[in-house]
């Protein structure tokens, strides 16, 4: 754990840097598509992260198979937990993101144009 | 019993069954979620009633066969039945409500619905933190594809916006969560507060996250662009959906998710709530977009509730009570406003006026507004006091300060709204048109609003103190409002009888409760008589006269200060409906709730601010306040804008001229009148005699004499007979306020001497006027003239009343000035006294101007055929002019009696005026109405024989036959002298009359509003600046915290 | 019997003060006459006015409140005086003041007032309104400096009763209020121009804009009891001022002296001023005289 370019480190810091990156794009980028894209990558930074907090060293992923015996499987795998819940939310985000690609094609079919600071009608 | 687990199987297994449904199948698949959207309703209704009743205990359902962590399991508690019931019934009725647009749609939009009620049921019923994220995405794609219902443009962009919004606040949900599960090693909450993982430093950081995206969820100021675009694009159905379904289950969401934090988030949540429940709220003014007003009012209730959740320990065990009566007052009313809306199809509230088309409909709209903003009887008016007081109670003045203020921005454009809706222009083509699917869910939630009012009552501290019989009795006219004016007439007035009759033994002892009842029983009995020349049903009138009359009475039998609050925010209420019937009253009205409310606000505050420090709520113990100056001030400010004191009095002329004919002399003479009680009883717990030297007193006494004076002058520059009498009514409240903050003895005799002149004569003046104007349809005096021949019994009752006015002897005015000298020189005030005397003469100068332009002066051509004021107009005038009769000649009957009380009660020890006989004296002078009375009458009558024994063979002459430089006039028109009648007067003093307070309070409002509408334009629409300001929000709330 | 008697004086003080008035207004006009270089009238001259008012037979009436206005108008006068203690030290002389104390006075004058202006509207001319709407507008300023000098005098006094106000006077001149409260005094002897109507407040009657205002359209019997009116009424009013500024009067020498005094006191400013318009009286009335009238209060209460 000391080495800071151990796995752990990396993943997280590389995590935080698409987050950064992710939130950055959402708030900068004009284009509708593009703030979807950066979206995602918020949303699998923070997959990234859930895993990385999951990682315990040495260990193998939580599948039991020829390497992982049922009996030892505890002290062999890392937690199995985030994972589940990895797989889960990345089911979620893509749900999520279709619909915003859907909002976005029908805006699109509509006022031809993708760029944010069009879509004003509705504010104060 | 039926375990909570099958509302989510029967909801999501019929969305999935709706899938293999045909298209051609939408009638069918219609009815089936309608009957799987009820089944849940049973289900948790079963689960309230059982549990709350004892019969059950709370039930936690386990999935997977396994025990948390190792599954996710779902508690069904007294909390968890409550919410999902009100989600579920909000469900049922909100599909049925959708189902034509749903259809249109087909079954997948229903299964879509199916789907978000399901979703709301797991969250609120989960204790699994990801298990929460999950349904939190799902609630949140079903919305966002109901959203998309409405298929135009601004649906898109708002759904779009609301997506991004959303997915981003959940991302930051799911950070927490695993920093939740990477400190906590479970996702279960009750596990988590269980390990007690708050106190490891980094799991701050996972609740942190948890709890900001839950309460950026909950939309709060500024950073909630994005719900505002939603409420104002979304079907109004969905809106009532996101506004009263989502918010409710995440605000249960942030209560379930308290626990994991530390108390540091209870402060954050109060901040967060007021900053949100004062500035949306503040941004709503200047809002005119229907839907849009809503969204500003849903975002300023929601925050309501956060300052409520985050007081949790303040609030102790009133939060139960506080919490279910304003979320259930947002719930109800946010709903069924939404659902409205969608009926009435107007995308401005300037529009609403169509709304009048359907009485059902116009009846919901007055009592969901009545209930958000928190006006008795509904449950969030338990709330707020409960609220209040229990802050008042640790010394928050602050908060209580920001609620009140928040409520009142609340009022501000709630009331504009209901205007609009009772008096905004309607074009006559336009046709309400109202489906039952669309008006049985309103209609339902509006009536669960009255039984929330009585959980609400029972379940209030001080609730058990409110009589509801008079509430069922106003409902029950509502009921009855079909029948024919007439009889319901009769059936108040028997009433009212009946309650005065009952009343009369349990006052009898309290001289000055008595007359107070008097005047607001019999007043509103004569005043009523007037009401069966109305023909028709006059809807809606009888109600809210009676709420008026009853709210009056309510503050002489308060015996604390919650009756007094309660009966003091009905008679507003009422008050307000009778005077916005007038034809021209919008605008007046308006002003007159706006002044109301912040009076009331102000009373309340004064009440919070006495109860400090002091156990009990009687209405003593104001006297007791440990801040003595600011109660005292506070509420004498509240009572002084009922009795329009100057400053604070322009709603009242426009108020008093436009209401309909009988209704100006129960606002004028009657309702004013408890603006005086309640500062008889602010007075008297200041303690009568030894506060007499209080500074308040003495600004009081200047303000009274100034506001004679205005008043006055005022009144002597109307064209408009009622305005006249209106601005009359201002410098007559004026006396009053200025002879009560005497605070001697006999400055209160005289004080309640004129209250009692001013209800006799101004009632008796506004009911002759308005017979006039009822029958010459229009109220600018100099298009009248020479009506003494078409109307001789009104003549003698105005004549009787501007004697009583003027205070000219042998009349009871002059008793009352009599009094007033006496108590001027007693206590030393000679200046304002002056003033005051000053005033009196100018009232000369507008009595003869409404007796002559009206009654004397040149007939015209037009009124040559008028008929007199119809009958039962006259007959309440002549029971008064006897009650001024007896009055003047027997004052002592009335005087000796109160004069007895005052002396005998421990306040006004000092004996002033001493009765022997008739005569009563003071140590200044003497005084006896039964014998100028009898001189005067003898001498008049035989002076009058004389005459007619002089002049017996006087002919009479016509009109034109006047000494006219031996011409003829013209016309009656010119020969009339009336049209602005006092011009030199106008030159001479007319600067003093210069409209300053209107000018101060449009100012005042045009920069209130300016800002608001400033500061609005921080929702750019652009959707990308919303998401920055989320992101901001998180930032600022992280280093508040840390 | 004890009434009777009572009554009895009352009537006779009635017809002492109407004859009183009679001839001092025909002195007074004679006065005038002669300043301005004229014979003048007879001195009786106003006994013949009224005997012609009250012979002439053909009269017009133009409504009930029109031929109540004259009955109003002499209540009003008659009223304030039975209301008047008159001799000081006489039960006798002191009519009915026992029902009422000097708010009683003020008060009542204006019982005359409004019916004179009711019965005057009624009668449709519009210089009779104008009359009294210029008439009304400048009372109310005129009222203002009696008010403070009322006021005063009360505290001084520490009574409301013109008897005992009367009473603190006697014993020679130094104890009169023209003495003990000059203020006050010159604050209400302005005031009684006002109520006089002469110069330069006479713009209500106006004889040469708004031929004599509010009575111009009454005549004959009416007019007559609008004449018997002001003759009572010049008098009483200059009692009052007499009771209350200098001293009273404790024979009825004494009070016509007084009263003729008083009275031509206002004649003589009459004399020698022009006539204000209503705007021009009011604000003058509100400053120096107003200011006498607080000076009177101020130097009691400090």
């Amino acid at each position: 754990m000391t080495n800071l370019f151990s796995i752990e480190y990396i993943t997280i810091f590389t995590s935080f840097a698409l987050l950064v990156l992710g939130l950055w794009g959402i708030i900068s980028q004009k284009n509708i598509f593009k703030i979807i894209i950066s979206f995602s990558i918020v949303n699998t930074s923070i997959h990234l992260l859930l895993v990385s907090l999951a990682y315990i060293r040495n260990r193998t992923a939580p599948i039991i198979d020829s390497a992982v015996d049922r009996v030892n499987a505890a002290e062999k795998v890392v937690d199995p937990v985030p994972h589940a819940l990895v797989l889960t939310a990345i089911v979620i985000g893509i749900g999520i993101t279709a619909l915003m690609l859907s909002y976005a094609f029908t805006m699109y079919k509509q006022h031809k144009t993708l760029d944010i600071n069009q879509y004003k009608s509705l504010k104060w | 019993m039926v375990s909570p687990i099958y509302i989510i199987a029967i909801l999501l297994g019929m969305a999935f069954m709706l899938g293999l449904l045909s298209k051609s199948g939408t009638r069918i698949a219609g009815i089936l979620t309608s009957v799987s959207l009820a089944l849940p309703v049973y289900i948790s209704i079963s689960w309230f009633i059982q549990i709350l009743s004892g019969n059950a205990d709370a039930i936690t359902i386990f999935t997977a066969g396994s025990v948390p962590p190792f599954s996710i399991n779902l508690v069904m508690g007294l909390e968890e039945a409550f919410f999902t019931s009100a989600i579920n019934i909000l469900g049922l009725l909100g599909f049925i409500y959708l189902s034509a647009d749903l259809k249109k749609q087909g079954v997948r939009a229903m299964a879509l619905y199916l789907v978000l009620i399901m979703g709301l049921n797991v969250v609120v019923m989960t204790r699994d933190i990801f298990n929460l994220f999950v349904f939190m995405e799902i609630v949140t794609i079903a919305v966002a594809g109901l959203i998309y219902l409405k298929n135009d443009n601004q649906s898109k962009e708002a759904g779009f916006k609301y997506l991004v919004a959303v997915g981003i606040i959940s991302l930051f949900f799911l950070i927490g969560i695993g920093f939740f599960y990477f400190y906590g090693g479970t996702l279960n909450i009750d596990g988590f507060i269980a390990a007690n993982s708050v106190v490891v430093k980094g799991a701050t950081i996972a609740i942190f996250f948890i709890i900001i995206s839950i309460i950026l969820e909950l939309k709060p100021f500024p950073a909630n662009g994005w719900a505002l675009d939603v409420y104002q694009a979304a079907t109004p159905g969905v809106s009532a959906l996101i506004s009263s379904g989502t918010a409710t289950a995440s605000i249960f969401v942030l209560y379930k998710l308290l626990p994991l934090g530390s108390e540091i988030w209870l402060q954050i949540l109060t901040v967060v709530g007021a900053v949100t429940f004062l500035g949306s709220n503040f941004l709503g003014i200047s809002q005119k977009n229907t839907n849009r007003l809503l969204g500003y009012s849903s975002i300023g209730q929601v925050g309501l509730l956060m300052m409520v959740i985050g007081f949790m320990p303040q609030l102790g065990s009133a939060f139960k009570m506080i919490f279910f009566s304003v979320f259930i007052s947002h719930f109800l009313a946010k709903a069924g406003l939404f659902w409205l809306s969608g009926i009435v199809k107007k995308e401005s509230i300037t529009d609403w006026g169509i709304l009048r088309g359907s009485n059902i409909a116009l009846f919901l709209f007055g009592i969901f507004l009545f209930a958000l903003v928190g006006f008795p009887p509904f449950p969030s008016f338990y709330g707020k006091w409960q609220m209040v007081m229990e802050l008042a109670g640790t010394g928050r003045f602050i908060w209580i300060v920001i609620i009140l203020l928040g409520s009142f921005f609340e009022g501000l454009y709630l009331f504009r709204w209901l205007g609009y809706a009772i008096k905004g222009e309607k074009s006559n083509e336009e046709k309400l048109q109202i489906p039952w699917d669309k008006i049985v869910p309103p209609f339902i939630f509006g009536i669960s609003l009255f039984i929330a009012a009585y959980y609400a009552n029972s379940m209030s501290v001080y609730g058990n103190t409110i009589n509801l019989i008079p509430l069922v009795f106003i409902l029950l006219l509502f009921v009855i409002d079909f029948l024919p004016a007439y009889i319901k007439n009769t059936i108040t007035i028997g009433a009212m009888v009946y309650y005065a009759v009952n009343l009369y033994p349990s006052i009898s002892d309290d001289t000055l409760r008595v007359v107070f009842a008097a005047i607001f029983l019999i007043g509103g009995i004569l005043t009523m008589i007037a009401g069966y020349s109305v023909k028709g049903k006059r809807k809606g009138f009888f109600p809210f006269a009676v709420m008026m009359y009853f709210g009056l009475i309510g503050l002489i039998e308060a015996e604390n200060l919650f009756q007094f609050f309660f009966a003091w925010e009905l008679m507003t209420l009422g008050s307000y409906i009778l005077i916005i019937r007038g034809k021209f009253s919008m605008k007046h009205a308006f002003n007159y709730m706006l002044f109301s409310l912040g009076g009331a606000y102000l009373i309340f505050l004064g009440i919070a601010m006495s109860s400090f420090g002091n156990t009990s709520l009687d209405i003593g113990i104001i006297g007791l306040s440990t801040m003595p100056g600011w109660s005292y001030t506070l509420l004498a400010i509240g009572f002084l804008t009922k009795t329009a004191a100057l400053g604070l009095h322009i709603w009242l002329p426009g108020a008093h001229a436009e209401a309909e004919s009988d209704v100006s002399p129960m606002v004028s003479g009657i309702l004013l009148k408890g603006g005086v009680f309640g500062l008889i009883v602010l007075f008297l717990a200041m303690g009568g005699e030894q506060a007499a030297s209080h500074p308040l007193l003495y600004s009081l006494g200047w303000l009274g004499a100034i506001t004679a004076l205005g008043g006055n002058l005022l009144a002597v520059f109307q064209e408009d007979a009622k305005r006249l009498l209106a601005y009359s009514s201002v410098a007559n409240l004026g006396y009053i306020l200025f002879a009560l903050a005497f605070m001697t003895n006999i400055g209160w005799l005289s004080a309640l001497t004129y209250s009692i002149n001013h209800f006799l004569f101004k009632t008796l003046l506004f009911l002759a006027i308005g017979g006039v104007v009822l029958r010459v349809k229009t109220h600018n005096m100099y298009e009248m003239g020479g009506l003494i021949k078409q109307m001789p019994w009104s003549f003698i009752a105005v004549l009787i009343g501007i004697i009583t006015l003027a205070g000219i002897p042998p009349l009871s005015g002059y008793a009352g000035k009599w009094l007033f000298y006496n108590a001027v020189i007693t206590k030393g005030w000679y200046f304002q006294g002056v003033l005051v005397f000053f005033a009196g003469t100018i009232a000369f100068l507008y009595c003869f101007k409404l007796i002559y332009s009206v009654f004397l002066g040149q007939p015209k051509d037009r009124f040559r055929k008028v008929k007199e004021a119809p009958i039962w107009y006259l007959i309440p005038q002549f029971i008064l002019i006897i009650g001024i009769m007896i009055f003047s000649a027997r004052p002592d009957l009335v005087l000796k009696p109160i004069g007895a009380l005052l002396t005998q009660s421990s306040y006004f020890p000092s004996d002033s005026l001493s009765w022997e006989n008739v005569t009563a004296s003071t140590n200044l002078g003497y005084w006896s109405g039964y014998k100028i009375m009898l001189v005067i009458g003898v001498m008049f009558a035989v002076l009058l024989v004389w005459l007619m024994y002089m002049s017996r063979k006087t002919q009479k002459v016509k009109q034109f036959n006047i000494v006219y430089a031996g011409e003829r006039p013209f016309t009656p028109e010119t020969t009339h002298f009336s049209h602005n009648m006092f011009s030199h007067y106008y030159k001479a003093l007319g600067f003093l009359s210069a409209p300053l307070a209107t000018r101060f309070w449009n100012i005042t409002n045009d920069i209130t509003h300016r800002i608001a509408d400033g500061s609005k334009r921080l929702y750019t629409g652009n959707g990308q600046t919303y998401l920055a300001v989320i992101m901001a929000y998180i930032i600022i709330i992280y280093l508040i915290m840390f | 019997m004890e009434l009777v008697k009572k009554i009895g004086f009352v009537l006779l003080g009635l017809f002492i003060i109407l004859n009183w008035g009679l001839i001092m207004s025909g002195i007074i006009r004679k006065i005038i006459a002669r300043l301005g270089m004229r014979r003048g009238i007879k001195v009786f001259q106003p006994y013949i006015n009224l005997i012609k008012n009250y012979s002439i037979r053909s009269q017009i009436s133009h409504g009930v409140m029109f031929y109540l206005g004259p009955v109003f108008r002499l209540s009003g006068g008659i009223g304030i005086f039975l209301f008047m203690p008159l001799i000081h030290g006489s039960e006798l002389w002191s009519n009915f003041s026992f029902t009422g104390d000097l708010i009683l006075i003020a008060y009542f004058a204006f019982f005359g007032m409004l019916g004179m202006a009711l019965g005057a509207g009624e009668g449709g001319h519009p210089y009779s309104a104008i009359g009294i709407s210029r008439g009304l507008a400048q009372f109310t300023a005129i009222e203002l400096p009696l008010t403070l000098a009322i006021i005063s005098i009360a505290i001084q006094y520490n009574t409301l009763s013109i008897s005992e106000i009367v009473a603190a006077q006697q014993g020679g001149i130094q104890n009169w209020t023209l003495v003990t409260n000059p203020f006050a005094t010159v604050a209400a002897m302005i005031s009684f121009l006002g109520a006089m109507g002469h110069s330069p407040f006479s713009v209500v009657m106006a004889p040469q804009e708004i031929p004599i205002g509010p009575p111009t359209e009454y005549h004959g019997t009416f007019l007559g009891i609008l004449q018997t009116n002001r003759a009572i009424l010049h008098v009483i009013e200059a009692v009052l001022y007499m009771n209350l500024f200098f001293g009273g009067a404790t024979n009825w020498g004494i009070l016509i002296l007084k009263s003729f005094l008083v009275y031509f006191w206002s004649v003589f400013v009459g004399m020698v001023f022009p006539r204000f318009r209503v705007d021009q009286s009011i604000p003058w009335l509100l400053k120096l005289p107003v200011l006498i009238g607080i000076i009177a209060i101020a130097l009691l209460i400090i």
